[in-house]
């Protein structure tokens, strides 16, 4: 008899395991399946970015560059009229210091939203939002002529110096994540005798992790990929970004697809190498693992 | 000298040259100061958001001394004394006018003065052919005769345009072409062409429209026959095929030799030089010539073109006028001419060397050896209707062309009652009367009182409201960990937003003191504007569609990627990537997607024999096709929207790393739990999983909403508004309402139309967020 109930045990392990490995399987099918549509426009990226011009024009844009060459590569790296690493100095000071400034001022303003209580708060979040309703572009003229008037154009200052000041959306998310953290570890801290900033850096931070990163990422890609504002902001050709510079090579009536899309390329590099980065956060905080 | 000479003075210099130019106008800045000692030239060049930039550094009275315009948009500039004329500069330094293309300065004039100092000029006159074409045809080449009629006229045979073009189409066993005889360059080219030769003109007159007239009929004949050309013969291709917004697909065609002629203006040549290299695969020998007059032998061609201005807030206008003659003089053009961009407007240059070949011509640069028809050209160009009304009225008249080109109506039957309400709205927009002067007293104090309002309503549910010590303190703490937010909405959001509302309420165009308008912008879109209802319609459509369905995706991404299989992160990044490409290029890749014949999706759908019907979606496209063609994703105002709809779930990868993030949060032991009740796969979805990510499910959801109300960028990179307005979305209708036709007031009021919009919509969601779960407030 219990000879039988652990053959059993076994088949139904064995039938658990199978199951388990199918699943498995099917997942990997269905990512795949998924992959090459998603992979597609990158991939018609990256294969432009290896030929040269002639090839461009006389082949179809699916096929694999026959002459493979990094000669696109070099033309970006190395054309003095778009000089790559000033532009990519430029990007990087601006978008590392957005991306700090609004890790902090939008995870500050998510706290008081999402873990305190204070007048007005229900209304006040409600204006929070408001203020992503209404279309940048109207807003742009007057912002700029305010901008001008303090003589911030052609400075990084109206690309940087907002980030400081929070932004809904981050505010918004970070809030989201904050509201969903259970309320025990902080009301132990308050026990010993913690503040609010003891809390929120020591107990809320390190337990969003994975929002953090997202708000990261997010922000990191908005400023990198930026378009408008560099465009709308910085006036001297040595304080151009990346994203506006090689745009240059998309000109009208001008283009040269290779060369757009080999800046495309080297444009994103440092983005996925950020988000292949920004994952490791993407883990389960210690409470989230079955200590209860 | 004297002292105050000394001094050295700053141009700054604004063009939007990619590039090759830019190397050329750098070289005659840098020539320019060496002539100037005293004059340093500082160029700055922007080759996206052109006009935005500027109207903003006009508005802000920073405009850059000398700035690129072109006759299509100096006008807006010139009667609102943002640009000054040029005429007293000419005389005061005995410039020689004469030298230039007496009508190109005609072109850049408005009232008899001279606003901008014509650089270059670009009749779109010229066709490239393929010489092994013609030769395989056994047809002599093209020698500037050509004419051509509203008939093929065999009789003529090799100077007959038309029979041309049909003798050098090719079609396969079913009876498809696989090289058309001719492509124009982008979609109305050729009608434009057409019915200018003939006689055609579609506003009474080009520089102050006041009427609009794509009903004469040749103009409706010349539209009608291009359609045929296109639909029976098939001697020409499509206009989805030919034309994107950001570029003409028209010399890919050609290169691949599928279709021997197209025509296009001469700045073609520096890209056709380096896409055809003799002793590369795919070369083939190429030249240009004059595209056909009308069969009377009238020739009229579209013209591109432009020139420099100098900017009303210049501080050295005298300085700016001396860089401005340098650049688009001789030293300048000189320059330009070797890039071979760009003709130059000045006569003498457009006729010698190195623009048109000769012996001293280095060898790469001999093709094309025709060129002289860029300057046989001139005289014929006939620039485009100006006036800051005219594209918002003529969008109306032309929107449903698009019905024409797929064939489903002809011209004559709906070109007059759409011309006639293009007429209503040119009237109009031409009879705004005068309006008095806005107060900016009256609105400061409205302003104060609508902040103090607000104020009113936050803090209105406090009044009753008491605290203790304990919770006072709490009150503290929260107010200074928000107050960077409350501190930037003061700073940096409010000021802009409250403008904006008090600008709805008025009539500017940027550049001018506003004027006091009451209510009239909200009246006029909810009354006489008829593109406001078409493009709350098309928004309201697909942020239906496209945030369920893109929440769905992201959804179910990131279920899928959240499990333990090997090398995840790998995976997670592929769905992640079509949110890194660069927006052009992707832009780029989508159009040839959606392309009707060998496009990607259509190829999946027909399969490589095009009788295909995959998941049955031929038959369920069938009713938005015509003749049994493959269905045309962007050139149908059914599918358009859908397609764009596709299109925006290739975005799911920002949607997924988000709900990946709450998935994070879920604690395992719930699952456990789950199991050890006996709960399957879909009720743990539903009972674990749906509740511990709502949070995140609802921010995706808010901001969703929120984003795709103010969509923008796909009408601007994909189609334009187009076809017949399908995909006219709000923002793109408030964008070229403000920044096209120069009505800021009214794009004020139209956004906040929609702020209302959003408003309800969001406060409606958060009304209904019981089933919005957060594991900090279950105390």
């Amino acid at each position: 008899m219990s000879q039988l109930t652990h053959e059993d045990a076994r088949k139904a392990a064995q039938r658990a395991e199978l199951s388990a490995k199918l699943t498995r399987a099917f997942i990997l099918l269905v990512l795949f399946i998924g992959a090459i549509a998603f992979i597609i426009p990158y991939y018609v990226t990256l294969a432009m970015s290896f030929k040269d011009q002639s090839e461009v024009a006389t082949t179809s844009m699916w096929s694999w560059p026959k002459n493979f060459s990094f000669e696109n590569y070099v033309t970006v790296l190395t054309n003095r009229n778009v000089v790559f690493w000033m532009l990519f100095k430029n990007t990087v000071f601006i978008t590392s210091l957005v991306t700090i400034g609004t890790l902090f001022s939008c995870s500050l303003g998510a706290y008081a939203f999402g873990r305190l209580e204070f007048a007005g708060k229900d209304r006040l979040f409600l204006v929070l939002i408001g203020t992503m309703m209404l279309p940048g572009m109207v807003t742009m003229i007057p912002g700029y002529v305010l901008y001008a008037k303090i003589h911030w154009v052609n400075t990084f200052l109206p690309l940087i110096v907002p980030a400081f000041f929070g932004s809904a959306f981050n505010i918004f998310l970070l809030r989201q994540f904050f509201k969903g953290i259970p309320r025990e570890l902080d009301e132990a801290a308050f026990l010993d005798g913690a503040s609010h900033w003891t809390v929120f850096s020591r107990v809320l931070v390190p337990l969003s992790g994975p929002a953090l990163a997202t708000v990261g990422i997010f922000t990191f890609m908005g400023a990198w990929r930026d378009l408008v504002g560099p465009i709308l902001y910085l006036n001297d050709a040595d304080k151009q970004t990346l994203e506006v510079g090689l745009r240059t090579y998309a000109a009208l009536q001008g283009e040269k697809w290779n060369l757009m899309m080999t800046g495309s390329v080297l444009v994103s590099i440092p983005i996925i190498i950020l988000f292949f980065v920004g994952q490791r956060y993407f883990v389960k905080g210690i409470v989230m693992t079955g200590i209860k | 000298m004297s002292a105050a000479f000394a001094e050295t003075i700053q141009l700054r210099f604004l063009c939007w040259d990619g590039d090759d130019a830019m190397k050329a106008i750098w070289a005659a800045a840098e020539s320019f100061e060496k002539a100037h000692p005293n004059i340093k030239v500082k160029v700055e060049t922007v080759t996206a958001n052109y006009q935005d930039k500027l109207l903003a550094q006009v508005a802000a009275g920073i405009a850059p001394d000398v700035v690129q315009l072109d006759p299509a948009s100096f006008q807006k500039y010139s009667i609102r004394k943002a640009i000054i004329p040029l005429n007293d500069f000419i005389k005061k330094t005995h410039f020689k006018i004469e030298d230039y293309y007496p009508n190109i300065v005609e072109a850049h004039s408005l009232n008899g003065q001279m606003y901008v100092l014509p650089r270059d000029i670009a009749p779109i006159s010229i066709i490239y052919y393929n010489k092994r074409a013609f030769d395989e045809a056994g047809i002599p080449y093209p020698d500037g005769t050509w004419t051509w009629d509203f008939k093929e006229r065999p009789e003529l045979r090799e100077k007959d345009f038309i029979w041309v073009c049909h003798q050098l189409t090719k079609f396969d066993k079913s009876h498809r072409p696989y090289r058309w005889g001719f492509a124009p360059g982008w979609q109305d080219l050729l009608w434009n062409e057409f019915a200018l030769s003939a006689g055609g003109r579609w506003a009474d007159d080009y520089k102050t429209p006041t009427k609009i007239r794509f009903d004469d009929p040749i103009t409706m004949k010349s539209i009608q026959y291009v359609a045929d050309l296109t639909l029976k013969n098939r001697w020409i291709p499509t206009p989805t095929e030919i034309t994107s917004v950001l570029q003409s697909n028209s010399r890919q065609m050609f290169t691949q030799e599928k279709v021997a002629m197209y025509q296009s203006g001469i700045w073609e040549v520096p890209n056709m030089r380096r896409d055809l290299v003799k002793g590369k695969p795919g070369f083939f020998d190429w030249d240009i010539t004059i595209a056909p007059a009308y069969k009377d032998g009238t020739r009229a061609y579209p013209t591109g073109g432009s020139g420099y201005g100098i900017t009303a807030n210049s501080k050295h206008p005298y300085e700016a006028w001396l860089l401005t003659s340098w650049m688009a003089g001789e030293p300048g053009m000189k320059e330009m001419v070797k890039t071979g961009l760009a003709q130059p407007a000045i006569m003498k240059l457009a006729q010698s060397e190195p623009w048109i070949p000769g012996p001293n011509t280095p060898d790469d640069q001999q093709y094309p050896k025709n060129r002289i028809v860029t300057h046989q050209s001139v005289p014929y160009v006939v620039f485009g209707p100006l006036g800051t009304e005219w594209p918002d009225a003529s969008g109306i008249a032309t929107a449903a062309f698009s019905r024409i080109w797929d064939g489903s109506a002809q011209a004559k039957d709906i070109i007059p009652k759409d011309n006639a309400r293009a007429q209503e709205r040119l009237d109009y927009l031409l009879n705004q009367g005068r309006l008095p002067e806005f107060n900016w007293t009256i609105a400061s104090v409205c302003g104060f009182a609508l902040v103090a309002m607000l104020m009113c309503w936050i803090y209105w549910p406090e009044r009753k409201v008491r605290r203790t010590h304990k919770q006072k303190k709490e009150n503290r703490i929260a107010y200074l960990f928000i107050m960077p937010w409350i501190l930037g909405v003061l700073l940096f959001t409010a000021g802009p937003m409250l403008l904006s509302l008090l600008m709805s309420f008025s009539d500017w165009d940027i550049i001018q003191p506003a004027k006091w308008r009451g209510a009239g912008n909200y009246v006029e879109a909810f009354t006489f504007d008829p593109r406001f209802w078409t493009s709350l319609k098309v928004t309201l459509l697909y942020t239906v569609f496209a945030v369920p369905l893109g929440l769905a995706a992201s959804l179910a991404l990131a279920l899928l990627l959240n499990v333990k299989v090997r090398g995840i992160p790998v995976w997670r990044t592929c769905y992640y990537l079509p949110s890194v490409a660069s927006g052009v290029a992707s832009s780029l890749i989508w159009r040839r997607i959606f392309m009707p014949d060998g496009g990607l999706l259509n190829a999946i759908i027909y399969g490589p024999s095009g009788k295909g019907n995959f998941l049955g979606l031929a038959s369920l496209l069938h009713p938005f096709t015509t003749n049994g063609e493959p269905v045309n994703w962007l050139g149908n105002e059914h599918v358009a929207l859908p397609a764009l709809t596709i299109m925006s779930l290739w975005g799911a990868g920002g949607g997924m790393i988000l709900l990946l993030a709450g998935l994070q949060n879920v604690p395992t032991y719930l699952y456990e739990a789950a199991v050890l009740d006996g709960a399957g796969p879909f009720k743990r979805f539903r009972n674990v999983t749906v509740p511990m990510i709502s949070p995140a499910l609802f921010f995706s959801l808010i901001t969703g909403f929120i984003g795709t109300f103010q969509t923008f960028t796909q009408a601007l990179l994909m189609t334009d508004g187009g076809p017949n307005d399908s995909t006219l979305f709000f923002a793109y209708h408030m964008w070229r309402s403000g920044f096209l036709s120069l009505r800021m007031g009214y794009a004020s009021a139209l956004a906040w139309v929609l702020f209302v919009v959003v408003l309800i919509f969001t406060v409606a969601q958060l009304k209904m967020s019981k089933w919005v779960y957060y594991e900090g407030e279950s105390r």
